[in-house]
């Protein structure tokens, strides 16, 4: 376990020794506050109080998006990277196997993610509480954790998607690319009912809320089965094309 | 070709101990083979140059040796561990920069090396200091590897291929894109890790010269083939024929003179430079000069022939594909 701790220090290191690395911080700060502000100078009676802002915001249709897309940012270059750089090859010639290395990537996404959930999360609060106040009342601090919940599924169902295709394709752009491209689809709805079966409509659990369903015969269990399957398809093809490829 | 084809028991010479034994090692892809049931050994505190044309299978071949690349058949023993069923037993003994050295240029030398530090099993700060003396770097260790020189990054790798006190030690094209001052300090370095750490080093090139100055022993491969193991520098001599040049008057009275000396072997004449190429061992050499005086040949030049390695090399793989 040490041994692996030491793997996921060393890319934590990779990550946050960057110069840009502080920016998403910084902009899910600001952001926050900007957007609590502006909603309040305009149009001052749309959230009855914080946590209720703070509760709608986290969600992936509100603040939560651009959460994931800096995770899928982030996440993308954590293996495209190294082929880039052509520092794969001092990083497999260790006495560590492909597994464990790539393991302690996948954990770094997940600290990554949750650490910008965290500041997220906070910001987001603050800034309810800052602009709407505690007035009301009607929702608690328990609806703003269900939300970032949610939140929580959305991103790290994207975070694990853009990871799997960060190896297929060794690119950080492309990565990039199809990870936002899956996300900006994901908000069409197809009525059509092998639909279901397709990752997106099953990403948002918000949509379960006060009994409402993304497509009609869809429950909250079938989706949940649904994401468990994406979520093992996804790390399984990584670590196989990963653990396999030669690195030329 | 001949008495310098591959013999498994020619290599160990039954004392030294074996450090990487390649076993019928090859690489199919789609139907062709890469690199076609290569074997050979290398043995401790061997240096051993990997020499073959372009396209040979000579990064291939090193790719597969750690680990990078799977091989269709074939087995790469280090130190006994095998590299496909005990891959971290037998990388661990394996220090190696595989062409150019690449580091996390938004990281410091330092943090570059302790990512390796970390990844290894008991490696003290204190060996990290001595590695880094031992390269030269203790004053750059600091700054960032993106303002590092192509010397530097060079030098770091060498550091980050010790840092683990490997018994072989990988070194792929180690002087491609340096300049000739750097070439040389490559080979100081090279030199002294040798007789530092004692460890024995692979060094794959297509440059004849490098290798000849520097290596015991050359194993030669052509098409993913071994073509030729040939023992080089103060080895190939000791005891046996040695490669002169002797730079005469006139040639057919130098040729008659020659030809009455029965150990001296002719390789070619070189009619441009009124020279003759021969192979002859060191013992005879007095003779042969007496000989010379004796029939009044003038002899002006007799030079060690540093073309050797070169016109073997060119006649082991047909002349025309050297790089």
């Amino acid at each position: 376990m040490h041994k692996f701790n030491r793997l996921v220090l060393n890319e934590w290191l990779k990550l946050s020794k960057k110069r840009t690395f502080f920016i998403a911080y910084g902009l899910l700060i600001v952001m926050p506050l900007a957007i609590g502000y502006m909603v309040h100078s305009v149009a001052g009676d749309m959230f009855a109080s914080g946590p209720q802002f703070a509760a709608e915001m986290l969600l992936p249709t509100g603040i939560g998006q651009i959460l994931s897309i800096l995770v899928i940012i982030g996440t993308a270059g954590i293996v495209t990277k190294e082929y880039s750089q052509g520092t794969i090859k001092f990083l497999l010639i260790r006495a560590r196997s492909r597994t464990a290395i790539l393991a302690s990537k996948f954990v770094t996404v997940l600290l990554y993610a949750l650490s910008l959930t965290v500041v997220t999360a906070v910001a987001v609060y603050a800034s309810g509480m800052l602009w709407f106040g505690n007035g009301g009342a009607s929702l608690g601090i328990g609806d703003v954790l269900t939300s970032v919940l949610y939140n929580s599924v959305y991103m790290v169902m994207f975070a694990t998607m853009a990871f799997m295709i960060g190896i297929l394709t060794t690119s950080t752009g492309v990565t990039i690319g199809i990870s936002m491209f899956g996300l900006t689809i994901s908000n069409l709805v197809i009525f059509r009912d092998f639909y279901k079966y397709v990752l997106f409509p099953n990403l948002n659990l918000a949509a379960y809320e006060g009994g409402g369903a993304p497509l009609p015969g869809m429950t909250l269990g079938f989706s949940i089965l649904m994401l468990a399957v994406y979520f093992l398809l996804f790390l399984l093809a990584g670590f196989m094309v990963f653990r396999r490829r030669d690195v030329a | 070709m001949n008495q310098t084809k591959y013999q498994p028991e020619a290599a160990g010479n039954g004392k030294t101990p074996i450090v990487l034994q390649m076993q019928g090692v090859s690489k199919i892809i789609k139907g062709k083979a890469i690199v076609n049931e290569l074997s050979f050994d290398i043995c401790k505190g061997e240096i051993v140059g990997l020499l073959g044309p372009n396209g040979a299978g000579k990064t291939t071949t090193i790719r597969m040796m750690t680990g990078l690349i799977r091989m269709t058949e074939g087995d790469v023993l280090i130190e006994g561990h095998s590299i496909r069923n005990d891959f971290n037993k037998a990388i661990a003994n394996i220090g190696a920069i595989i062409e150019n050295p690449e580091f996390y240029s938004h990281m410091t030398g330092y943090d570059n090396l302790k990512q390796y530090q970390r990844m290894s099993d008991g490696i003290t700060d204190d060996r990290m200091d001595e590695v880094v003396r031992l390269v030269g770097l203790q004053e750059a260790m600091g700054k960032k590897v993106k303002a590092y020189s192509l010397g530097m990054r060079q030098r770091l790798g060498i550091a980050q291929a010790l840092l683990h006190s490997p018994k072989l030690l990988i070194l792929d094209e180690p002087t491609n894109g340096l300049d000739p001052a750097g070439i040389r300090e490559m080979r100081d370095y090279m030199r002294r890790i040798a007789e530092v750490e004692g460890i024995s080093i692979l060094i794959s090139s297509h440059m004849l010269a490098e290798i000849e100055q520097i290596c015991h022993r050359a194993v030669v491969i052509q098409n993913g083939k071994l073509i030729a193991v040939t023992p080089l520098g103060e080895e190939a001599q000791a005891g046996g024929a040695i490669p002169l040049a002797i730079r005469v008057g006139k040639l057919e009275a130098a040729l008659v003179v020659i030809h009455k000396q029965s150990e001296v072997q002719i390789i070619r004449t070189d009619e441009a430079n009124s020279e003759i190429l021969v192979s002859m061992p060191d013992d005879q050499v007095p003779e042969l000069i007496a000989a010379f005086s004796e029939a009044g040949v003038r002899v002006y030049r007799i030079m060690d022939n540093k073309q050797s390695l070169e016109e073997e090399f060119l006649k082991w793989t047909g002349g025309n594909r050297i790089a």
